[in-house]
């Protein structure tokens, strides 16, 4: 009994893979700023962790270390934490979904919502920004609620753009 | 196969770290060398990026300064119509004040509660009750005029109907006492149910409109002399024996502030000269008119009196030439008698006038009469005089 052999991406489907983040990428710089709160979308950890389950976890992590270099770079007081905290995340995101996602709209958004809140709370405990209650308040409310943000965006862009960012096992 | 696969997961775990490791040595870089790095970025591969976010940016400016000039506009229209209320409550407050000062005594002042909403349009709940001697069935008053009446009484509230409510009457008058009524909510669709009318006012007593209504006092509730509206017209109703009348109340639905009650000892007192300003306001806009109207019956006399004179003099005029005319068919001595006859009517006129009689020949007869057209006749009826 053979086992189905994974076709490797194409590609066309490696161009609407960065078609898709480059989009992202530019989002996050030209609609995030429209929008002010506590709690707010991030569209570049949608795009790496769109990216990421494309692309082997090696790639994934070099992908999100250069993306957190250029988030870094607009942020200087913390230059370096974004690129370390997005570097783990694409890294773990890309082994995880080639060990076990499925490609499932629910469980990507479950998957973004984590993604986001592992990335935030990396970023406050990184940065120190934070202590005490207001902490706690920032780990345990603002960034579960930009996580939900987050991955109800994400779920959208899937099911809207689902040629553009459905994910592509290999 | 499973060495490549082996090799692949070497290599990215490998490369994972690479990053990892980079990551790290750019958070401890010294400050002077991250800001320099980060700038240099900045400046070369994310610059579009930073205008772009520079651009969103400009744009979020711009909405919430918008925004704010939103709001403060709003604010400038709020203060400015809270300006406009407090010097309306001034006024009223003002106003309220002389009232109490002419009343002196014998009423209770009271402010208005909150509304409860729709349906309650014709109660308004007063804030004091029976603890300061609030009845049922005292007159409610502004210094407008007449408000409605207590219907219930609490302790500390009191609830009064107004004189739009369907159960309100008031024996009424008209202020110069001319004509009798019962003034009751016109009952009507729309603003028109916002008036009153009167009725029952004898068919004999004509009612012009501006005409003042007050209370006249008969049934004991309302003392007389409050006024309660002005007179707009007259309705047409199937009742011919009695007229009925649209009356504008005093007190407008949304001039309805602090008022006071009248208590049953002033009510009983009377509140003659309290509210004399209006009536005599009404009386005196009415005496004006009048007097315009004798002024109007002089001139008309003076024009009578100038005519007949003018009609005197031509008729003289007509005599003396009438007799030159037959003297002069005489001859030439007739021309001489005739000069005589000048000269001593002349001598006549001038012994006359010396005498201080009246002359027979009026000296302005003798002379042309100007061009100057008669006194127009008036055509129209005479003056009505009151």
């Amino acid at each position: 009994m053979s086992r189905p052999q994974q076709q490797t991406p194409g590609i066309g489907s490696a161009l609407r893979a960065w078609l898709g983040f480059a989009i992202l990428l530019t989002a996050h710089f030209a609609v995030r700023p429209l929008f002010s709160g506590r709690a707010h979308v991030d569209f570049i950890v949608i795009a790496i962790l769109f990216s990421a389950v494309r692309m082997r976890p090696g790639l994934a992590a070099l992908t999100g270390f250069l993306t957190g270099l250029a988030v870094d770079a607009l942020a200087p007081g913390s230059f370096g934490a974004s690129a370390l905290v997005l570097t783990l995340v694409a890294f773990g995101a890309s082994w995880l979904k080639a060990v076990f996602f499925a490609d499932h709209v629910a469980l990507t958004g479950l998957f973004v919502f984590a993604g986001k809140w592992v990335f935030d709370v990396a970023m406050t405990l990184l940065t120190g920004g934070a202590s005490g209650a207001s902490l706690v308040v920032t780990l345990l409310l603002w960034s579960p609620l930009s996580a939900a943000l987050t991955a109800l965006l994400a779920v959208l862009l899937l099911t809207v753009f689902r040629p553009l960012y459905r994910p592509h096992t290999y | 196969m499973a060495r490549s696969v082996r090799s692949d997961g070497r290599i990215d775990t490998s490369l994972a770290l690479v990053c990892v490791l980079l990551a790290v040595f750019a958070l401890i870089l010294p400050r002077r060398t991250r800001e320099g790095f980060a700038a240099s970025l900045r400046t070369t591969v994310l610059s579009p990026l930073v205008a772009l976010e520079g651009r969103a940016s400009s744009v979020r400016a711009a909405i919430v300064a918008r925004n704010d000039v939103l709001v403060t506009r709003g604010q400038v229209a709020t203060q400015a119509l809270q300006v406009k209320a407090v010097a309306d409550e001034n006024t009223t407050l003002r106003r309220l004040l002389g009232l109490s000062a002419r009343l002196q005594d014998g009423f209770v002042p009271a402010e208005l509660l909150p509304s409860r909403g729709a349906g309650d349009e014709f109660t308004i709940a007063l804030a004091t009750g029976s603890d300061a001697g609030v009845q049922p069935f005292l007159p409610v008053v502004t210094a407008d005029g007449l408000v409605g009446m207590v219907q219930s009484v609490d302790r500390a509230t009191s609830f009064a109907i107004t004189w739009a409510h369907p159960d309100f009457r008031v024996s009424a008058m008209s202020v110069d006492e001319g004509a009798f009524g019962i003034v009751q909510p016109h009952l009507g669709a729309g603003a028109e149910r916002w008036l009153l009318e009167m009725r029952g006012v004898p068919f004999r007593a004509k009612l012009a409109p501006g005409t003042l209504i007050v209370s006249s006092g008969l049934g004991a509730t309302y003392p007389r002399g409050i006024p309660v509206g002005t007179v707009l017209g007259e309705l047409s109703t199937p009742e011919k024996w009695a007229r009925t009348y649209l009356v504008k109340p005093s007190v407008l639905p949304a001039a309805i502030g602090p008022v006071l009650v009248l208590l049953s000892s002033r009510t009983q007192r009377g509140v003659n000269g309290v509210w004399t300003t209006v009536s005599a306001a009404d009386s005196a806009a009415r005496a004006v008119a009048a007097a315009g109207d004798s002024l109007a019956r002089a001139a008309a006399l003076d024009e009578l009196a100038a005519r007949r004179a003018a009609l005197d003099a031509a008729a003289d005029t007509l005599a003396d030439s009438t007799l030159v005319f037959f003297a002069g068919g005489r001859g030439t001595e007739a021309d001489s008698v005739r000069a005589d006859s000048a000269r001593t009517d002349s001598t006549r006129v001038r012994a006359r006038a010396d005498s201080g009689a009246r002359p027979r020949v009026r000296p302005d007869t003798s002379k042309p009469r100007p061009t100057v057209p008669p006194p127009a006749v008036r055509t129209g009826p005479p003056p009505a005089v009151r």
